[in-house]
């Protein structure tokens, strides 16, 4: 098939040797004639009459060749370029519209794939599975946990049947002294086969082998790409080194490359298992730390994989009932990526559907404009047809201009997916904080335009060229083309038909473009929310600093620990800047520890949200001390058994009765070492509410108690501040630093920052991609309206003049013109409004503090709706009211 | 004797053409002549059909052409068989062989 490509490229002379091919053939068919006696004039009539007309058999060789179709090809797109020229501002218009609606969905395309189907550098990581433990007691959605006791994970690891391989680990902060100070960073210890099991290679160095962490063996570590980059400017040469880490010499045997993220930790220490190893020293005897990751095997289901874990932990609870085990709990298995994403796909989801609206709208509005064009262009088509173009190629023609189309507004949409996803992709949720409180997109995950996104926008350029380009074409070329050819272009009876199938168009372009507002519109009512939700103090105004002291180093006790926070205290509250200080073991709006509680005297058990705090807590969160009194500098001094609760605990378990000078015991002491077990608290004042769960949730019951009753457990430091906290946070390091300089603060900045970290990201990415959506919809619906309307007055111009020379002012043109819009539009609204009834419900996941069915959000949305669409209505209208009735009616 | 000139029957032309040029390079007016002599003046070819098959078979892959001086000395342009095309007319022979004894032993058995 080369040779096609030869003549293409050669055109003139395949030309040429075609003429002289034939010329050949005719001079010796008349040297014939002349050899058997003619003369030589009948001779070349005789040759010519038996060869038939020349320039015919030469079109009939030219048609026999392949070259044939590119060349009609090439005709057809040239001719298809010229009349978009011609008609520049529909072309305009039309890609603009394509453009988007592609764009956008390659972006939320890019973003899911990227997400949902190569989200892990994990080899088969479709097989690797999480286990839950749920309590059948609790709501189905709260899991009761989901890390083990090593006993337990040994038990999954050699009972099961349903594994090919399983790993686990548990992370540590890892503090290291290089001279200047202490820092903090997260570590994590990992099973040795946690690497082969991942099938990423480390990028220098090597992975933890089978005799890595053995007790006896030297201590080992593996280090992540980002703080290789961060701390030690890539330099290989730091492999093979030692670095003193929470205390013991470490070597350093390798390092990760930058996509892998395993657990999310900086640095990984080999993990052994066997008893006495000091991976498995814990400050409680076999407290619930491992999180497991496993690969099923070939053939077993999640569901089947669940129940084989499920009878192993039943056996185990038997054999060692206690805090452990709820009354009746069921083991559910999860994929990694389900585990990590979770709800995010749902919002991926949701935006991938109204991503699809848009595109559904760009397409109506261009089948709209090709429609209009197709009407304008009959006497064309119909000239075109009587010349002897077949149906076919007239159908080709008009489709080879909607191809043209569509390419332009892929390529051009392609360009806006390229930034639109740079845009996107910094929105994102990622993150370790999100990471404990839900859904995000894994670090690993990268996300740009591949092969595969890129195929997906060019199947969507097919799609939209078949749906806006095919329909209108089949339309043109229905009927008895040539007769059409005496209308006016504008055919009445046809122009009805065509008028019915516009307005369908535009009515169902309008109820989209309602769904995706009213979508938008809630999601963005739930953020506000959220945000604006009464939290007591000025989350922007407030600092928090989580304090690390080193762990296993200095055999600390509750008073040194009292006294060293006392003096931090003291110099964090002397930093200029600094309203009042406190400390806590929690940061608001986040309680701490939940707690079975007793009360002395009572068989029943409560539940209540347990919180260590200094005696200032209160005063600088702004609680307001309701009856009894607050805790005092004497309660924190000498340890005293008290206790302050709030208003939601008073009026859950003390309704009737005097909830001052109760006493009650927190089960939870009872179980972590270093507190005071059995101990009854007595409550001796009562606060008000203050958020101490999720932010919408209401306030859950919550007791205060004095933080140096234990060691146990990390502090935040809180203070108010007249400043931004961000610039303080430099002083509060030093302060802590010259306390003792082995401290660190692991995580800092302002409560607005924590709250954004924790809360905000996900519900705010989707509040600007659906707005972004919407707001780029009801751009096009404008358009969309805009080019209808124009279009209807155009084709009314006669109508138009006849009733203004019949007096009608201009006035009624205007207000005839309106109402069509009018009547388009409600029809629009109408179908939208009830639609969206019907839809928002699947938004009830994403949504908070305001109903589906807000009819707030509804409201605006069709008011905003119908002054934005009569807008569009109106510049048409007044063009109308300007024709002036004699040229109107001479007109056509 | 005066025999009437048949039209080449349709759907044959190429397997004629094919074997023609199957014996060697040959140009488009000796294929028609040659065609003509060999059936004994029977066939007469459609000139006007004859070229675009010759496109077409040439498209196709199965000739290939050659622009080269004939005994006179003009230019010509050279038709031969590929080994594509060498296949092909075996196969249609094959065919064709088995068309025309199906019609026979219609024909035959008709009396």
């Amino acid at each position: 098939m080369t040779g096609w490509l030869a003549r293409l490229l050669h055109s003139r002379r395949t030309e040429k040797e075609l003429d002289a091919e034939l010329r050949f053939h005719l001079e010796q068919r008349m040297k014939g004639y002349i050899a058997s006696g003619l003369p030589p004039a009948e001779a070349q009539r005789r040759a010519n009459l038996r060869f038939g007309g020349l320039e015919q058999v030469k079109e009939i060789c030219r048609e026999s060749r392949f070259e044939h179709y590119i060349h009609d090809f090439l005709r057809d797109i040239q001719y298809a370029f010229r009349s978009l020229i011609k008609d520049r501002r529909f072309a305009f218009v039309a890609v603009f519209a394509l453009a988007l609606g592609i764009g956008a969905s390659t972006v939320m395309f890019s973003v899911l794939y990227n997400v949902v189907v190569d989200p892990f550098p994990y080899r088969d990581f479709q097989h690797m599975v999480v286990i839950d433990l749920h309590d059948l007691a609790a709501p189905p959605r709260d899991i009761a946990r989901y890390h083990y006791t090593i006993p337990e994970f040994l038990a999954i690891r050699d009972q099961n049947r349903a594994f090919e391989d399983i790993t686990g680990n548990y992370q540590l902060d890892v503090l290291y002294s290089d001279g200047k100070g202490t820092r903090r960073f997260l570590g994590c210890y990992v099973t040795t086969n946690s690497f082969s099991f991942s099938g990423v290679l480390p990028l220098l160095g090597r992975y933890f082998g089978p005799g890595d962490g053995k007790p006896g063996t030297p201590y080992v570590f593996m280090m992540n790409y980002p703080l290789w980059q961060t701390e030690f400017h890539g330099d290989p040469k730091i492999l093979g080194k030692t670095f003193f880490l929470n205390g013991k010499p470490r070597t350093l045997i390798g390092i990760m490359p930058r996509r892998f993220n395993g657990c999310g930790s900086s640095l990984w220490f080999p993990l052994d298992l066997s008893p006495g190893a000091d991976s498995t020293i814990f400050p409680v005897k076999d407290p619930d730390v491992i999180w497991a990751c496993a690969r099923l095997r070939k053939g077993v289901s999640l569901h089947a994989a669940a129940a084989d874990v499920d009878a192993i932990l039943h056996r185990m609870a038997q054999a060692n009932p206690g805090e452990l085990y709820p009354k009746q709990f069921t083991i559910v298995a999860r994929t990694l990526l389900d585990f990590v994403v979770g709800d995010f796909s749902r919002v991926l989801y949701v935006l991938l559907a109204a991503v699809s609206m848009l595109l559904l709208i760009a397409c109506g509005n261009v089948a709209n404009l090709l429609l209009a064009r197709a009407t304008v262009r009959e006497r064309e088509i119909a000239v075109r047809a009587s010349l002897g173009a077949s149906r076919g190629r007239l159908i080709r023609q008009l489709l080879v201009e909607s191809v043209m189309l569509a390419g332009a507004s892929c390529l051009t949409g392609c360009l806006l997916a390229y930034f639109g996803l740079k845009g996107l992709v910094a929105i994102i949720p990622r993150g370790q904080i999100a990471d404990v409180f839900g859904g995000r997109i894994p670090e690993e995950t990268v996300i740009g335009l591949n092969p595969a996104v890129l195929l997906f926008a060019l199947a969507v350029a097919a799609l939209t060229t078949v749906v806006c380009g095919l329909a209108p074409a089949l339309h043109a070329v229905r009927g008895n083309l040539p007769l059409r050819m005496f209308g006016n272009g504008k055919g009445a009876g046809r122009g009805i038909q065509h008028g019915k199938l516009r307005s369908a168009l535009v009515i169902s372009e309008v109820a989209l473009s309602i769904v995706l507002l009213t979508g938008t519109g809630l999601l963005m009512r739930s953020f506000f929310a959220l945000t604006h939700v009464e939290l007591g103090f000025n989350p922007a105004r407030t600092l928090y600093a989580w304090v690390s002291t080193e762990e296993h180093g200095s055999n600390e006790t509750a008073l040194m620990k009292k006294l060293f926070y006392e003096q931090v205290l003291q110099r964090v509250k002397g930093i200029p800047g600094v309203i009042n200080a406190t400390i806590s073991i929690s940061t608001p709006p986040l309680g701490w520890a939940g707690s079975d509680i007793v009360v002395a005297g009572k068989r029943v058990t409560h539940h209540s949200t347990v919180d260590l705090c200094s005696e200032t807590y209160f005063q600088t969160l702004g609680m307001r001390l309701l009856r009894g009194r607050l805790l005092s500098q004497s309660d924190i001094d000498s340890a005293r058994l008290v206790t302050v609760v709030n208003e939601a605990f008073v009026r859950a378990y003390f309704a009737n009765e005097d909830a001052l000078g109760q006493k009650i015991k927190f089960n939870v002491f009872d179980q972590l070492p270093e507190t005071p077990h059995d101990a009854y608290f007595q409550i001796v004042g009562v606060v008000s509410n203050f958020k101490n769960r999720r932010l919408l949730d209401p306030p859950a019951p919550e007791a205060f108690v004095p933080h140096s009753i234990t060691e146990f457990g990390e502090r935040t430091i809180l203070a108010t501040t007249a400043v931004d906290p961000k610039s303080l946070l430099p002083s509060v390091q030093r302060e802590i630093w010259a306390v003792d300089p082995s401290a660190a603060v692991t995580h800092s900045g302002s409560i607005q920052d924590f709250l954004a970290e924790f809360a905000y990201t996900m519900p705010q990415f989707g509040v600007i991609a659906t707005s972004t959506f919407a707001g780029t919809g009801l751009a096009l619906v404008l358009v969309g309206i805009f080019s209808v309307m124009a279009y209807t007055v155009a084709l009314q111009t006669h109508q138009i003049g006849l009733r203004m020379a019949l007096g009608a002012q201009r006035r009624d043109v205007v207000a005839m013109i309106l109402g069509q819009g009018l009547r388009l539009i409600s029809a629009g609204v109408l179908i939208g409004v009830l639609a969206s009834l019907g839809l928002t419900r699947f938004l009830a996941s994403q949504i908070s503090g305001v109903s589906v069915t807000d009819p707030l959000t509804f409201c605006a949305v069709v008011t905003l709706f119908f002054a934005v669409g009569l807008a569009a209505c109106l510049l048409p209208a007044r063009r109308a009211a300007r024709f002036d009735p004699l040229v109107a009616l001479r007109y056509e | 004797m005066e025999q009437e000139k048949v039209e080449v029957l349709k759907g044959t032309l190429d397997m004629l053409i094919l074997k023609v040029v199957a014996f060697g390079p040959i140009h488009g007016y000796a294929i028609s002549q040659r065609i003509q002599q060999i059936s004994r003046d029977f066939f007469q070819v459609p000139e006007g059909s004859l070229y675009p098959a010759l496109h077409r078979l040439e498209d196709r892959g199965w000739l290939q052409a050659k622009w080269e001086e004939t005994e006179t000395g003009r230019d010509a342009k050279f038709y031969s068989l590929t080994r594509a095309g060498r296949k092909r007319l075996s196969a249609e022979m094959d065919n064709w062989e088995r068309l025309s004894e199906a019609v026979g032993l219609i024909l035959s058995a008709a009396e």
